[in-house]
């Protein structure tokens, strides 16, 4: 019998099954991809220290080596039944029946789809990327930085609120991490592209984490990135393969037009597929943004309405890397209350 | 008079105001704000605040008649308001009120009353070739006034049925349809509606000393052709 079943094998599961594991459990997780490690592998460097993402990522895969971990890669989970005698019954897509005394939700959140505004032109005009395009841009470049269509940009803009905090979208929340990625990326674009006027169009700036202010400043003082407080309202290309935006600044209350080589798309966070279909079969409340619904906000965010089955991670909502780990370890602790009362 | 609370009985405000963020998204899509000294994000955020002398104002600027009831606002707010249609709340208070006088462009509501609004009750249709005079519609140049001269034969040309009996594109409306439109007015207080206008308007044609007779409306072609340039930054 498995003591816990995790679903996802991000850094939300890798970390919340490493520390069940060191407490005497015995865990297996599952993850739908072919390797371990969730968005994390697509992405260049982290906020607020810009270190790699790889040294996360190297973190966790030597963790789970020196514990060697039983993980089933390439598997998602069908179904979670929960039985009579408080056990749960997993149906995976590998033809293998779980039979788990707990199970940990670690499936973390999935990225807005920016083709939905339309009017922003992803998709449509070649040099309209999201914040992920840029990541993989930048952790693959090599030699100078180019804009889709080869130019070296000279004016590059950085969008917030791209399908947060925007009832078009459905998406009413704020996503919370992508204010503070742009000015990750602003200030990295400037390091690589000095001679670049970078803009930031943001409605507020959430600063809400330790040295997020602090990189915040920095991006204003030492690197001249210019923050502009409007909403973009549309895109059009110039023949030259440009971009004019639309944008009020509110500040001057001055309605105008912004030329830019790039444009970077802020995209926010949006509960995974997975995780939907998932909370679907095994009853799990899920709250008005559509992300899981804890069973406490304060005092019980791992803790779902369904007794034994628990969340780590951005399945609950937005979170950072450092949210997550420290998510994903509480995790670990509720689960080990659990399992005790079990006995 | 409490304006918010005769603001907060129109369904459109009800419709359309709900809390604003401050984006900027309705200006930077608006054509009119391209275009004049105006800003419809800074009306929702006056109405927001309900301040009764602040909207008064409002009420009385030339800022509420600048919107071009496009809508473009509406499709992209991300809090689901309609700045358009809060100006629509707006401008049917302004008139109720007689404030629209008060201003350039709230004073052309007499030429609306007059050219459209009268139009359709006597042609049934909104613009109708025979009204669209070319003295009040210089910006129609020189040939809509060879076009009026020659107005048959025009419209004959076209295909036209132009205000005769029968079928065919501006054909002339039957009586009844007309006394029906008529009915309708009388029930919704269209009717009413327009004396307001017409007596607000005549009010300021005698503050102004300009005539409003039939055959010599100063007035009327004084709103529909003055510009002060005052729009613009």
């Amino acid at each position: 019998m498995i003591d816990v079943l995790i679903i996802g094998g991000g850094i939300a599961g890798l970390e919340t099954a490493c520390s069940l594991q060191d407490l005497g459990y015995e865990t297996v997780i599952v993850e739908k991809e072919k390797t371990i490690g969730g968005h994390l592998n697509d992405w260049d460097t982290l906020f607020p220290t810009h270190r790699p993402a790889s040294e996360v990522l190297e973190h966790y895969t030597e963790e789970t080596r020196k514990r060697a971990l039983t993980i089933y890669l390439n598997t998602y989970v069908i179904s979670v039944k929960k039985q009579a005698d408080g056990l749960f019954e997993v149906q995976t897509s590998r033809d293998v029946v779980f039979h788990c005394k707990s199970v940990v939700l670690a499936s973390g959140y999935q990225l807005f789809n920016a083709e939905r505004k339309e009017e922003y032109g992803y998709k449509i005009y070649d040099n309209v990327l999201t914040s992920a395009d840029l990541e993989k841009r930048l952790k693959n470049l090599q030699g100078e930085f180019t804009t889709p269509t080869g130019v070296s940009p000279k004016r590059i803009a950085f969008i917030h609120c791209v399908g947060s905090r925007d009832e078009k979208s459905g998406n009413h929340y704020c996503s919370k991490l992508c204010c503070v990625t742009a000015v990750k990326q602003a200030i990295h674009m400037k390091q690589i592209c000095p001679q670049a006027d970078v803009f930031c169009c943001y409605m507020d700036l959430r600063m809400y984490g330790p040295g997020f202010e602090e990189m915040y400043r920095e991006a204003q003082e030492k690197y001249h990135v210019q923050f502009i407080r409007g909403r973009l309202s549309e895109v059009a290309e110039n023949a030259n393969g440009s971009l004019q935006l639309k944008v009020e600044d509110t500040l001057a209350a001055r309605p105008s037009r912004l030329q830019v080589d790039m444009l970077v798309l802020m995209v926010g966070m949006e509960t995974a597929k997975s995780t939907e279909l998932f909370a679907q079969s095994c009853g799990l409340e899920c709250a008005s943004n559509r992300f899981v619904k804890t069973k406490d906000h304060h005092i019980g965010s791992n803790q779902t309405n369904v007794d034994g089955i628990f969340t780590a991670g951005a399945s609950i909502g937005p979170l950072s890397v450092f949210d997550t780990v420290n998510h994903a370890k509480s995790a670990a602790f509720a689960v080990n209350d659990y399992l005790k009362a079990m006995k | 008079m409490d304006y918010v609370a005769e603001l907060e009985k129109d369904v459109r405000f009800q419709e359309a105001m709900h809390s604003c963020l401050n984006c900027g998204i309705c200006s930077a899509i608006c054509p009119a704000a391209e275009f004049y000294n105006y800003d419809p994000r800074m009306i929702v955020t006056t109405v927001h605040r309900r301040n009764n002398d602040e909207i008064e104002q409002l009420l009385r600027s030339n800022t509420i008649w600048y919107c071009g009831q496009c809508m473009s606002c509406k499709t992209r707010c991300p809090r689901g308001n309609a700045a358009g249609m809060v100006i629509q709340a707006l401008r049917l208070l302004s008139q109720k009120c007689g404030f629209f006088t008060e201003s350039e462009k709230g004073r052309q509501q007499y030429g609306l009353k007059k050219t459209i609004g009268e139009s359709i009750l006597k042609y049934g249709y909104c613009v109708h070739p025979i009204l669209v005079k070319p003295e009040l519609h210089p910006e129609q140049g020189v040939i809509w006034e060879w076009v009026i001269q020659n107005r048959d034969a025009v419209y004959d040309r076209l295909g036209a049925n132009l205000y005769k009996e029968g079928a065919g594109a501006m054909r002339k409306i039957h009586q009844k349809n007309l006394d029906e439109l008529d009915e309708i007015f009388k029930v919704t207080g269209g009717h009413d509606f327009y004396n307001v206008i017409e007596e607000e308007s005549k009010k300021k044609a005698q503050e102004m000393n300009m005539s409003t007779d039939e055959n010599n409306n100063e007035y009327l072609l004084h709103v529909l052709t003055y510009n002060s340039n005052e729009h613009q930054d």
